[in-house]
């Protein structure tokens, strides 16, 4: 018994109180994550029933690879491994994250049917519909020389991406979008949260009315695609598929929206490096990009449990032992990125870790990128000397989900408009989709879209 | 200078050919990069140097 107990101690040597659901982490960012870069990049904390917390750079690296000895499990009945999947704390939600909770082999077989909608080659077909959606969006807004960027754009744009992917009707993308939203951003003691608890379950009971739906009624997409996977042999059930319909939502909608606000915020206060990116768009885009993904980090980490007892960079792990992977405290590691605080539009050897490392990489990655990239295009050149109004900006209060925005008001130099406005552009990029079967797979159809631009 | 993409580390994030477009091809399906060929041209050296460093996964050797 003393053995063990000084194993624990000796083990768990590293101690640090880490509470990265308080507001104070959020105000305290940077300095944490140094303290914990130079004193313990893989340290024990108290909170939340105890855990891991992985922050380096290498030792991130060397863990989150690791799939033979970590599980992203999320045991729904207690009765198998007893894991609780990549949350920490964990939640009383009655189905897994999709194939984010599971391990290889099914994990595997997930991705191998969605990868030929979401592939790079797959993605750049949606290049023209989502520049016809920004227009829009914009258009709403271009004459009255005001916009909210969280609103009018950064929460549109992937919503009806997303579900143009899926197969689901465009129309309906507000259901989603506040949902899922709202979803990450309430306070577990907000009086507003009997109000987003009823519209995430309005959410999930209308994605689950889709997978018979289209069942019945074959659509081309992500949903039909999940239809007919073979998952270890088998078709996976409803309740699976409703799971990993979430989990692209939640996994795509306000990651990408809090890349576009955090982005657009910045490069207002910095409207010398504004001009600049805008100017020479063709060779700092890609790297500027990488810059705002890294520094950013929108998904800030996840939780994973050990599956076996190991030793990795220094740290010996017990199975069943909780860890938290930070790609955010990751990404800011000096011996990586040098001068790590600072944004470089155009840093060299930007391996970040913003999407992930190992088997799990962000199956969404390229379609974040791609919209992002149009998203900041659209406004650089409709509304180029916006002014981001500091007294609005909403930031999530907390960041241990979520890196997000909720607001970012801005206003700018009046413009035409360019063509319809977002309701008859839906029903154009509706048509478009219905018409040209715009959500099959790459491997079915290599074309990009005829997209009918009105005016 | 010859350049190699390690298909078992290879996650598909995409930074190599963003970085050298003209030494790493994707895979439609998956994003997943080979080398279009093992030789690297002088020319495009410090490209392929570039894209090893930016590799998340540290998947590509150059030697």
């Amino acid at each position: 018994m003393a053995v063990e107990d000084l194993d624990e101690t000796a083990r768990k040597a590293k101690r640090y109180h880490f509470d990265r659901h308080a507001p104070d982490y959020r105000h305290h960012f940077e300095e944490i994550t140094r303290e914990l870069h130079q004193t313990c990049p893989v340290a024990w904390t108290g909170t939340y029933g105890g855990h891991w917390v992985a922050s380096g750079h290498e030792e991130v690296f060397d863990i989150a690879r690791r799939a033979d000895v970590l599980s992203n499990d999320r045991d729904l009945t207690g009765e198998g491994n007893g894991y609780k999947g990549i949350t920490i704390p964990p939640l009383d939600t009655p189905y897994r994250a999709g194939f984010l909770e599971m391990d290889p082999p099914e994990q595997r077989h997930y991705r191998q049917a969605l990868n030929p909608y979401l592939s790079p080659a797959a993605v750049a077909r949606w290049t023209p519909f989502v520049d016809e959606l920004a227009r829009a969006s914009l258009d709403e807004k271009i004459e009255s020389g005001s916009v909210d960027f969280v609103d009018d754009l950064a929460n549109i744009v992937p919503a009806v991406l997303t579900l143009a992917m899926m197969g689901l009707p465009l129309a309906d993308w507000p259901i989603y979008c506040e949902p899922a939203h709202a979803g990450v951003y309430t306070p577990p003691d907000s009086p507003d949260l009997p109000r987003v608890r009823q519209q995430w379950l309005e959410m999930n009971i209308r994605l689950s009315q889709a997978v018979p739906e289209i069942r019945d009624n074959p659509r081309p997409g992500l949903i039909d695609a999940l239809i007919h996977a073979k998952i270890n042999g088998e078709t996976p059930s409803d309740p699976d598929i409703t799971g990993v319909l979430g989990l692209l939502i939640g996994g795509g909608f306000d990651t990408t929206t809090a890349l576009t606000a955090h982005t657009l915020e910045y490069l207002s206060s910095r409207p010398a490096e504004r001009e600049r990116l805008s100017a020479s768009r063709d060779t700092l885009l890609d790297p500027a990009t990488e810059e705002f993904l890294r520094f950013y980090t929108p998904a800030p980490g996840d939780g994973r449990t050990i599956s076996a007892d190991c030793e990795i960079a220094g740290t010996s792990f017990r199975e069943g032992e909780r860890l938290w992977i930070s790609w955010a405290m990751a990404n800011r590691d000096p011996a990586v990125f040098p001068e790590p605080d600072k944004i470089d539009l155009e840093r060299k050897g930007n391996r970040h870790t913003s999407f992930g490392l190992g088997i799990h990489r962000c199956i969404g990655s390229n379609v974040a990128r791609m919209t992002f990239k149009r998203m900041l295009l659209a406004v650089l050149d409709r509304m180029p000397d916006y002014v981001c109004d500091p007294a609005g900006a909403v930031h999530y209060p907390t960041i241990g989900v979520i890196q997000g925005m909720q607001h970012l008001p801005a206003t700018f130099t009046p413009g035409p408009r360019l063509g319809t406005g977002l309701d008859e552009t839906l029903e154009v990029l509706q048509q478009a989709c219905d018409e040209q079967r715009l959500a099959e797979p790459v491997t079915r159809r290599h074309q990009e879209p005829e997209i009918r631009t009105a005016g | 200078m010859k350049v190699h993409v390690d298909p078992e580390k290879c996650q598909g994030h995409t930074l190599c050919a963003m970085r050298a477009p003209g030494l790493f091809e994707l895979s439609e399906i998956d994003g997943h990069s080979s080398a279009v060929a093992e030789e690297v041209p002088a020319a495009e050296e410090a490209g392929a140097l570039d894209a090893a460093r930016s590799c998340p996964e540290q998947a590509i050797t150059v030697s």
